[in-house]
C-alpha cells in the first residue's frame, strides 16, 4: 500500500462521495460548539470565523482528529487490530463534552453505515465488528481512515480530503449562524488553506505520545450549548 | 491495553521505568538558569500510598515514599475522611525529574488528597519533567483529589499521565488547575510544551480520556479565540459516581450561580462529570473553582461543605 503515492480514478471517486456534503452523514446538523459561540458574540463577522475555525484547526479537534486518522491509517494498512483498536478506543473516548462525543460518534456511525451499503468491504466489515465486540463507538475520524484504508486509499489524499471537509462544514455552519453571505464564506475556505495544510503535515509526523489537542474554549461553548434556549443544530 | 504509557494494566511505578524521552538536549539557554533552583541530578521521586477499610475504620495499607514525594496524614476535620497532604520538598521541577504516584483506595475506604500547594514547573533548556500518577478506587470507595494547582513557567515541558481506574458503584472527584506562566508576575508561555493525558476508566473500560497539547509560542494559543480565548487559567473537575445525571443537574446549578465573569461549564460524558473553568485571572479562578469544589463534595458526595484548611493557606 502507498502512503503519498498515486491516487487512482476509482480511488479518487470514491473520496470524493465520502467527502461530499451530500455523503449521509448528517454533517449539517453540527456546529461544534460555533453555535453557542455566536449566540455569547464570539463570533460576529468574516474575520472571527476564520480566526475561530482556524484555531479550531491547529489547535483543536482539527489537530487531534488528523493525528488519530493518521494513527488509525496505519494501523489498519499494518492491519494491526489490536493497535487500531486501542487507537478507535482512545479516539472514541478523546470527546470533551456529550454533544461532541454525539458529534463525532452519530456521523462515524452513519458514515461507515453508508459506505458499507454502498461499497461493501470484507476487510472493513471485519474491522467494525472488532470494534462492536469491544463495544467501542466508531468516531469520525477513525470511520473515515478504516474506509479509506480498507478500499486501497494512501493516506496522505485522504487526510487531505477528511481535513478540508471538516474545515468546510465548520464554514458551512458559520455561514448560516453568523450569518455571512456565499462569497464571505469561500472566502473563508480559501484563507484555511493554510490552516488544513499545516494540521495535515503536523499529523502526517505524530508519535502517538505527543497525540492530543487544545480548545478548552471550544468545550466550554459545547458545554453551554446543550442548555442554550433556542438551537437549530445538535452540538 | 492502552495507546499510552502508565494507564491501564499494571503498576504506575512499574511504568515509570521507561522513561525514553529523558535525554537532555545539549542546547542551552543563557536565561535558564535564572530561576530554576540549583541541583545536581533530577529527581525521581515516588509515593505509593494504600487505604483500606478493617474492622469499621479507614487505615493506611502500605506507604512508599521516595524523596521527593512525601505525604503528610493531618488529622481530618469531623465527618471528613482520611486525609493525605502531598507535598514536593524540592521546591518545584525541573527538566529531566520525575514524579510517580500511585494511589488506592480499597473497598469501601474513603480518602481525601490534597496538595500542600500548588507545583511549579521551572523553565527546561530541553529535557521533559514527567509526572505519572494512578488513582485506583475500589467499589464503594470515595478517592477525592483536591488540585492546589500546577504552574508552567514560560519554557517549561512537562508530560503528565493521569489514569483513573474505578471500581463499579466507586465515586471518584478529580481536579486539576493549569497555569500557564506566572501570569501574576506578568509572564507569559512563550516557548515549552505540555502533554497533559487524563484516562477514567470504570471495571475496565475507558469512558472518558483528555488530552492536552500545546508547543511553541503557547501564549498565542492563549491568545486565540477558539483555543483558550485569553484565559491563562483553566481548571477542571472529573467526577464518576454511582448517580451520574443527578451529578450533572448539580454542577449546572452551582455554576449558574456563579456570578464572578469566570468562563465555566460542565457536561456529562459516558457517565464522567467534567466540569471546566477559563480565566485570565488566577485568584478569580481559584475562587470560583474553591466555591462548586466546596459545595459539589457536599451535594453529591454526601461530604461535608467545606474545604481543608491547607486550600486556604
Amino acid at each position: 500500500m502507498t502512503f503519498a503515492g498515486h491516487l487512482a480514478p476509482a480511488a479518487l471517486y470514491r473520496l470524493m462521495a465520502w467527502l461530499s456534503p451530500a455523503f449521509p452523514t448528517g454533517g449539517f446538523s453540527y456546529s461544534h460548539g460555533l453555535e453557542y459561540a455566536v449566540e455569547a458574540g464570539l463570533v460576529a463577522d468574516r474575520d472571527q470565523a476564520l480566526a475561530w475555525i482556524d484555531g479550531i484547526l491547529r489547535h483543536g479537534a482539527g489537530r487531534s482528529d488528523t493525528q488519530l486518522f493518521a494513527l488509525t491509517w496505519r494501523a489498519a494498512d499494518a492491519n494491526d487490530v489490536d493497535a487500531l483498536l486501542d487507537i478507535a478506543e482512545l479516539a472514541s473516548a478523546l470527546r470533551g463534552t456529550a454533544e461532541l462525543a454525539l458529534e463525532s460518534h452519530a456521523q462515524g456511525a452513519a458514515f461507515l453505515a453508508a459506505v458499507a451499503r454502498a461499497w461493501p468491504s470484507l476487510r472493513l466489515s471485519g474491522w467494525t465488528g472488532a470494534m462492536a465486540t469491544r463495544a467501542i463507538a466508531p468516531s469520525l475520524p477513525v470511520g473515515v481512515a478504516l474506509a479509506a484504508a480498507a478500499h486501497g486509499m494512501p493516506l496522505v489524499p485522504a487526510l487531505a480530503a477528511f481535513t478540508q471537509a471538516f474545515a468546510a462544514n465548520l464554514v458551512s455552519a458559520a455561514v448560516r449562524l453568523v450569518p455571512l453571505g456565499q462569497s464571505d464564506g469561500l472566502a473563508v475556505l480559501a484563507a484555511l488553506e493554510p490552516a488544513v495544510q499545516a494540521t495535515v503535515s503536523s499529523a502526517l509526523a505524530i508519535d502517538p505520545d505527543d497525540l492530543g489537542a487544545a480548545a478548552p474554549v471550544v468545550d466550554w461553548c459545547s458545554m453551554r450549548h446543550e442548555t442554550q434556549y433556542t438551537r437549530l443544530f445538535r452540538s | 491495553m492502552t495507546l499510552w504509557d502508565g494507564g491501564g494494566d499494571g503498576s504506575a511505578i512499574a511504568e515509570s521505568t521507561k522513561g525514553a524521552r529523558r535525554l537532555a538536549s545539549s542546547a542551552s539557554d543563557p536565561t535558564a538558569s535564572a530561576a530554576v533552583p540549583a541541583r545536581a541530578m533530577p529527581v525521581d521521586g515516588r509515593l505509593l500510598l494504600r487505604v483500606a477499610r478493617r474492622d469499621g475504620a479507614d487505615r493506611l495499607g502500605d506507604l512508599y515514599m521516595h524523596d521527593p514525594l512525601r505525604v503528610l496524614f493531618p488529622r481530618p476535620a469531623a465527618g471528613d475522611p482520611m486525609q493525605a497532604v502531598l507535598a514536593t520538598t524540592s521546591g518545584g521541577l525541573v527538566g529531566g525529574d520525575r514524579l510517580t504516584l500511585d494511589i488506592a483506595v480499597g473497598e469501601s475506604a474513603a480518602l481525601q488528597l490534597v496538595g500542600q500547594a500548588a507545583e511549579k514547573v521551572y523553565r527546561s533548556p530541553g529535557a521533559d519533567t514527567e509526572v505519572t500518577m494512578r488513582l485506583d478506587a475500589g467499589r464503594g470507595a470515595l478517592l477525592e483529589l483536591l488540585p492546589q494547582g500546577t504552574i508552567l513557567f514560560d519554557g517549561a515541558r512537562l508530560r503528565r499521565s493521569v489514569a483513573v481506574e474505578a471500581a463499579d458503584g466507586a465515586r471518584v472527584l478529580v481536579g486539576e488547575m493549569l497555569t500557564f506562566g506566572r501570569i501574576a508576575a506578568g509572564e507569559r508561555m512563550r516557548g515549552g510544551l505540555l502533554r497533559d493525558r487524563w484516562q477514567v476508566r470504570r471495571a475496565g473500560r475507558l469512558l472518558w480520556a483528555d488530552a492536552l497539547a500545546l508547543e511553541g509560542d503557547i501564549a498565542a494559543a492563549i491568545d486565540a479565540p477558539s483555543v483558550f480565548g485569553g484565559a491563562a487559567t483553566l481548571g477542571t473537575v472529573v467526577h464518576l459516581g454511582p448517580d451520574a445525571g443527578r451529578s450533572l443537574e448539580l454542577a449546572r446549578a452551582l455554576l449558574d450561580r456563579d456570578a464572578s465573569g469566570v468562563r465555566s461549564g460542565a457536561s456529562l460524558v459516558e457517565g464522567v462529570l467534567v466540569a471546566r473553568f477559563l480565566s485570565a485571572d488566577g485568584a478569580a479562578l481559584r475562587a470560583a473553582f474553591g466555591a462548586f469544589w466546596r459545595a459539589f463534595r457536599a451535594g453529591a458526595c454526601g461530604l461535608p461543605e467545606r474545604l481543608p484548611t491547607i486550600w486556604h493557606v
